[in-house]
């Protein structure tokens, strides 16, 4: 059996056990919901048949708070690395500060961040880049200084001009990494988020959840989880893409 | 001035002229005193602020503890009996990949309805952050064995145990530092998200209970001790990763 099938097997597994444990063990359906009822929730929560209120305005907040914390932290954490890469100076200064300030739980930051800010979406975007930002840095820096530096005198000596080298050599050396952190900067702001909808309650999917778990409605919780993970999927999947087609 | 320390007076100029700024953002007013306390209250309020909180620093460094420590632990046995078989690596890899990559934090409130508002609920989510980053770098650092010096191990006639000690853990040694660093650094988050959303133990719900009833100074005092901690584990497993990683270089 191909791996890829053995994997199916076990999740499928997995969810057939879940779903006899649910329907024929005396445990508490507050606490567990059938896979089939939670997948039944789904399909009403998005065609908007649910109890669910108002799923698709609570969707576009969290989707639009997670754009906005990713369009800083991508365009901020690539500029910053480039920064850092570019000059030795900015680089041996400032990133000690950096490493610091990563080692921090940011989480532990968020009441402050409330305090001045308020419980708006503001407050969450920025927390969003907070969590996201450094490993774009890191990553963007990392992959800029470990470009074979023959391979740009070699370009120098064929005649390249300095934005030649930067475009068509610089760069594609570097993508791989810069990619990947790209990509992981997108799934912690994803986490940086949701857990701030989470933190302070008042839209959003974190919003929605909260509802369902304080009414003890657990299939619609069930399901409401499932869709927020599955943006976090759908985006790393993009990625994978992106990095299929651009990494040669 | 030497170019060597360069960095290092620029950086304290940064540093210095942001605390004036926070200063400045005070005394005059740019930011109301009741949302951001100045630099010199807080400083004031820091011996105080840590002696209210040591009792909440121990429950959170016990919580920590239990939580990373049993995560990795866990990591570490699943992950060696997975990367036994080159099948049930291919096979398990990427689920073990996503869970790294889903924001667990969603399943926050599965867990409070599972296991309560109770301590139980911070250790088993700050196990799970610390589990999955270990566990993937424990597959990873199952790669880095070589095939070859496994061979030639056993033929210069060392046995399982001696072949393990002597090259697989070597090989392994640096990837499985890292991990470490990465599943410390989660369980940390991990152990403080939840404490913030019950706010009922540990510097989590200190900070929450001083942000609420607005003790400016000694939330800042908190949250500072609290990051000074957390960079001092950090920097000690960064450390100890980098240290166990020197000999190949």
């Amino acid at each position: 059996m191909s791996p890829a099938l053995a994997r199916m097997a076990l999740v499928l597994g997995v969810l057939l056990v879940w779903e006899a444990f649910s329907r024929f063990t005396s445990v508490s359906p507050i606490l567990i919901a059938p896979p089939s009822e939670v997948l039944w929730q789904i399909v009403r929560i998005v065609s908007t048949h649910g109890s669910v209120p108002d799923f698709y305005s609570n969707l576009w907040v969290t989707l639009a708070e997670l754009l906005a914390a990713y369009a800083v932290t991508a365009s901020l954490g690539v500029l910053v690395g480039f920064l850092f890469a570019g000059s030795k100076l900015i680089g041996d200064a400032f990133e000690p500060v950096l490493l610091v300030l990563y080692a921090i739980p940011k989480i532990i930051l968020y009441p402050l961040i409330v305090l001045v800010l308020g419980i708006g979406m503001f407050p969450k975007i920025v927390f969003g880049v907070m969590v996201g930002i450094f490993v774009v840095i890191f990553n963007t820096a990392a992959g800029l200084r470990q470009v074979e530096p023959t391979y740009i005198s070699l370009a120098r000596s064929l005649g390249y001009g300095k934005w030649k080298i930067f475009f068509s050599v610089v760069i594609p050396a570097a993508a791989p990494t810069i990619l990947a952190g790209l990509r992981l900067g997108f799934g912690y702001t994803i986490l940086g988020i949701i857990t701030a909808e989470l933190l302070v309650v008042n839209a959003g999917l974190g919003f929605l959840i909260d509802w369902a778990s304080f009414n003890y409605y657990t299939p619609q919780l069930y399901a409401l989880i499932i869709i927020t993970l599955c943006i976090g999927v759908i985006g790393n999947g993009l990625f994978s893409v992106l990095e299929r087609r651009w990494v040669r | 001035m030497p170019t060597k320390h360069l960095p290092l007076a620029i950086r304290t100029a940064f540093i210095v002229l942001l605390v004036l700024l926070w200063d400045s953002s005070v005394r005059f007013g740019w930011i109301d005193s009741l949302f951001l306390a100045s630099p010199v209250h807080t400083a004031e309020k820091f011996a105080a602020t840590t002696r209210t909180a040591l009792p909440h620093l121990y429950a959170t460094l016990t919580a920590f503890t239990v939580a990373f420590v049993s995560g990795v632990l866990l990591a570490t046995v699943l992950g060696f009996a997975i990367s036994l078989s080159g099948y049930t690596y291919k096979v398990f890899m990427p689920l073990l990949v996503l869970g790294v990559t889903i924001p667990k934090v969603t399943l926050l409130p599965l867990f409070v309805l599972w296991f309560g508002i109770e301590k139980t609920t911070i250790i088993v989510y700050g196990m799970l952050s610390a589990f999955f980053p270990m566990i993937v770098n424990v597959l990873a650092a199952s790669l880095e064995v070589k095939p070859n010096q496994v061979v030639l191990a056993r033929a210069m006639g060392c046995g399982k145990v001696r072949t393990f000690t002597k090259v697989i853990f070597p090989a392994m040694l640096p990837v499985l530092s890292s991990g470490c660093f990465y599943a410390c650094n989660a369980a940390l988050m991990g152990v403080f998200i939840v404490e913030l959303a019950l706010s009922r133990f540990g510097m989590g719900a200190l900070v929450h209970d001083l942000a609420m009833t607005f003790r400016t100074a000694e939330l800042y005092a908190a949250v500072l001790l609290t990051a000074a901690i957390t960079v001092a584990i950090n920097m000690a497993l960064w450390y100890a990763a980098r240290h166990f990683s020197r000999w190949r270089a």
